[in-house]
């Protein structure tokens, strides 16, 4: 199953985004989660279906204010800083 | 209940890809159904008045609303954190409709979340010759709680 080789990988950061987002969406499938490190900072990128975008941002934004908290705790947990990005 | 099991599961999920060991358990309690989270790792969910915590309810509460409904709630607590607040959020309320009652005047709660709103709420209706009321706007909105009339 995809989402357990995502737990299962490497990186817990993106293995934190994968399970919330592909949770909180229509089509878990179409999530994408790359990651980079530019000048010491994990950056994450976000891409889900065009139609799920509203899920993931929620109302006033505070369903991507929680999954950046998450992300952020999770950093930190690791000794790492990390920043999310949702690109649409 | 099935859905239960499904909302532990996630939860078990999330806090095991942020690297955290946690045990999990469930029970009912008159607020809703409760998932305990309890273990060392607990103060990576504390830590900033709750802030991880708060994110995880968010999260679990907008993934599950279709299924949970209206009236089924789930609070996720760790390490009694949120039960210790929410205990002293009724303790404050109650205080308040004490001084609301010898004073005669409207007493104001701090900034409040609707779940905190919820609990002061419940706690007034069990207070004597005490209401309350929320206000504010959909930022930052606390409840008002004054002598009945």
């Amino acid at each position: 199953m995809a989402d357990e080789a995502a737990v299962d990988g490497a990186s817990p950061l993106r293995a934190v985004v994968e399970v919330v987002v592909r949770a909180l969406v229509d089509q878990p499938d179409a999530v994408r989660v790359t990651e980079s490190v530019r000048r010491g900072m994990t950056v994450l990128e976000l891409t889900t279906a065009p139609g799920d975008m509203g899920k993931i941002i929620g109302r006033q934004g505070r369903t991507a204010a929680a999954i950046r908290t998450l992300v952020a705790a999770t950093a930190e947990r690791h000794g790492q800083r990390a920043q999310l990005d949702i690109r649409d | 209940m099935p859905l239960t099991t499904d909302i532990a599961d996630f939860v078990q999920k999330v806090i095991t890809a942020m690297g955290l060991t946690l045990t999990t358990s469930v029970e009912e309690s008159p607020e809703g159904t409760r998932i305990n989270l309890v273990g060392d790792d607990g103060g990576v969910l504390i830590r900033r008045g709750g802030e991880a915590l708060q994110a995880l309810q968010h999260v679990v509460a907008t993934t599950f609303r279709k299924q949970l409904g209206e009236d089924n709630r789930i609070i996720i607590d760790c390490n009694g954190f949120r039960r210790d607040k929410d205990a002293e959020i009724r303790q404050m309320a109650k205080h308040m409709a004490g001084k609301a009652r010898s004073s005669g005047m409207p007493q104001e709660m701090g900034p409040l979340n609707p779940y905190e709103r919820r609990i002061v709420h419940l706690a007034i209706s069990e207070e004597p010759g005490a209401s309350s009321e929320s206000i504010g706007d959909a930022f930052m909105k606390t409840v008002i709680i004054s002598a009945q009339k």
